[in-house]
């Protein structure tokens, strides 16, 4: 099977059942998707299929042959952060940062959908993933701070 | 003083947004082996029959453990302070929580080290469990280890104990007695890194160690003690946390990976899965506290006893220390002239509790402060006034005895009623931590009470 990860299109020899997360980190060697709880339940392993914000460790890899895959180590390097990645940095939204590539992933796919979204709207795209360090606060801000900055 | 008031970007903040942190789980190391381990289904049971001999056989498997592969199988977290150590790292004929390791198995991937894991024969003989702290000390109670219902290693006591002043006086002397039960249950650290650990055999001889610990070097003398290694055979890996809250102070993958490492010559990975990390890593102490104090009817704390029950779960780990923490807060924000204390580490069949955020202190100061709301209530006083009445000041002396040179008590009671719109009266207003014009308590109480006391 084919995915478009990061621009790049890649052969995957992985089985058809195997989860995206499981290709991505052991196939593929992509670490920043995160095994934080392989069930749906964190948000830390979330990545973009064909610009969908998804649970990677829930897409199995039949479902998606041929997508592109965006992660975050496709949206800008430390020379050039995207517009969400400067504001998660400039805004202290991420404390020991294992959950933040869902969070950046998960913003983006918002942004890209609504330029200038509300607080309830943020609150409710970000709702399914897990910061224990934070307390969200600096994390809505930061979304609130790179809000139109996105193309 | 550049940095003071200053806003500094995060030495780590470009690669957490950039996916270039490396945590325990992204280090590559190729021929990686996967861990499982074999975990108790029982909260208290004889461990009857363990053969592991089909799981080593099967295919794709290189190593498996039990106790008897441990050098040394039984330690303590605070064994170098001198805490007796009364933890195995696999359990050997009794299991003493559910989730406390058994055996582990490192495979060639984590399908077949899931299926050695249900290979591994075993049995079992369950045992009435004690969850409850309350009923430990009931001559029934069963009997998790044969030392007895709780860590009995306080100097010439079974617990934590302070003495001071005269506690009796203090209660004749009371005009109400207030009492209060006050129960801060258990609290999973709940990080979105799940315990995970790498132990690579390099070929010099020595292992190298990835490691989630909080505390590097600690874990590096746990590993050390278990495997009866010099510690310049260990190399440790480490700082990158991806939360830890407490939780990764205990030493919780790091030994099992070493040892499975050794084994199968080969580097081993074990990360817990979500279900492991809420049901089988420590948790934060749940607690029983019992509070009377004796007051005065215009509002001053006379004396305190106090009764702690700390549940350690089904070992010591860091419990002995915590309830040493709780005794020296337990007066709180306040200093009480009288005091009897007895605090008790009690084992239950539940996972071994451990740090977390101020652990020990949390706790009593949680009771504490609803006790002092409960004093003002029963008394009919201000709850601001009552703490002011009582707060410490220079010169001051804790439970245990430590001189107050700069106690922040006055001011923050001032704060907090000013930052909630609380008017207090001048007197209170006024009030400074300044060193007290004459003895604690006012002259008509002098005579009545003691001043001073010592810890025992």
């Amino acid at each position: 099977m084919k995915l478009n990860v990061n621009g790049v299109e890649r052969s995957v020899e992985s089985l058809a059942l195997t989860s995206l997360l499981v290709v991505l980190r052991e196939e593929l060697g992509i670490t920043s998707p995160k095994a934080g709880c392989q069930q749906g339940g964190c948000g830390a392993c979330t990545v973009l299929v064909d610009g969908e914000a998804r649970r990677s460790c829930l897409v199995p890899l039949a479902a998606i042959d041929g997508a592109a895959v965006t992660t975050v180590e496709g949206l800008g390097d430390p020379e050039s952060l995207s517009a969400v990645q400067a504001a998660f940095h400039e805004g202290y939204a991420a404390q020991c940062g294992f959950c933040t590539p869902g969070f950046l992933l998960a913003t983006h796919a918002l942004l890209a959908h609504t330029a200038s979204p509300t607080r309830a709207e943020i609150e409710r795209a970000l709702g399914g993933h897990m910061c224990r360090c934070t307390g969200y606060v600096k994390i809505v801000e930061a979304v609130e701070a790179a809000s139109g900055g996105v193309r | 003083m550049k940095a003071v008031g200053a806003r500094l970007p995060r030495y780590d903040g470009v690669a957490h947004v950039t996916g270039r942190t490396v945590y325990v789980d992204d280090v590559r190391v190729p021929g990686t082996l996967w861990t499982k381990a074999l975990r108790s289904p029982h909260l208290f049971a004889a461990v009857t029959k363990l053969d592991t001999r089909k799981a080593e056989a099967m295919p794709g498997v290189r190593a498996v453990i039990t106790h008897a592969d441990v050098p040394t199988n039984v330690y303590g977290h605070l064994a170098a302070l001198g805490v007796p150590a009364d933890e195995p790292l696999l359990a050997e004929d009794e299991v003493r929580y559910r989730g406390q390791p058994i055996a582990a198995v490192a495979a060639e991937d984590e399908e077949t080290a899931r299926a050695a894991v249900d290979a591994i024969e075993i049995e079992y003989e369950e045992r009435e469990p004690l969850l409850d702290i309350r009923k430990a000390f009931d001559p029934d109670a069963p009997k998790i280890h044969p030392w007895g219902p709780c860590y009995s290693h306080y100097g010439p006591h079974d617990h934590r104990r302070i003495r001071k002043g005269d506690i009796g006086r203090a209660f004749e002397q009371a005009d109400v007695v207030v009492q209060g039960v006050y129960r801060p249950q258990a609290i999973e650290h709940c990080p979105i890194e799940p315990q995970t650990g790498l132990a690579v055999p390099e070929p010099s001889g020595r292992l190298t160690i990835y490691s989630c610990t909080q505390g590097m070097y600690f874990s590096l003398g746990v590993v050390a003690a278990h495997l009866q290694l010099p510690l310049n055979r260990l190399k440790f890996v480490g700082g990158t946390v991806g939360g830890g809250f407490g939780g990764k102070v205990d030493t919780a993958t790091e030994t099992v990976c070493a040892l499975l490492a050794l084994k199968a010559k080969r580097p081993v990975k074990w990360r817990w899965t979500r279900e492991e990390e809420f049901l089988c890593s420590s948790t934060r102490a749940p607690w029983h506290i019992e509070i009377a104090d004796a007051l005065t009817s215009d509002g001053w704390i006379l004396g305190r006893k106090t009764l702690t029950l700390h549940d350690s779960g089904a070992y010591t780990r860091f419990s002995s220390y915590a309830v040493t923490k709780h005794a020296f807060h337990h007066a709180g924000a306040y200093t009480i002239p009288n005091i009897e204390f007895d605090g008790y580490v009690v084992f239950t069949n539940r996972v071994p509790t451990t740090a977390m955020r101020g652990f020990g202190v949390t706790s009593i100061s949680f009771a504490v402060e609803m006790q002092m709301s409960r004093n003002a209530e029963v008394l009919g006083l201000d709850p601001f006034e009552l703490r002011l009445r009582n707060a410490s000041r220079i010169g001051d002396t804790t439970p245990n005895l430590v001189v107050l040179k700069d106690p922040s008590s006055v001011p923050v009671i001032q704060a907090m009623a000013k930052e909630i719109g609380v008017e207090l009266a001048a007197e209170y207003r006024g009030m400074t931590n300044a060193p007290r014009s004459g003895e604690l308590l006012p002259e008509h109480l002098l005579s009545s009470v003691a001043q001073n006391g010592k810890e025992d």
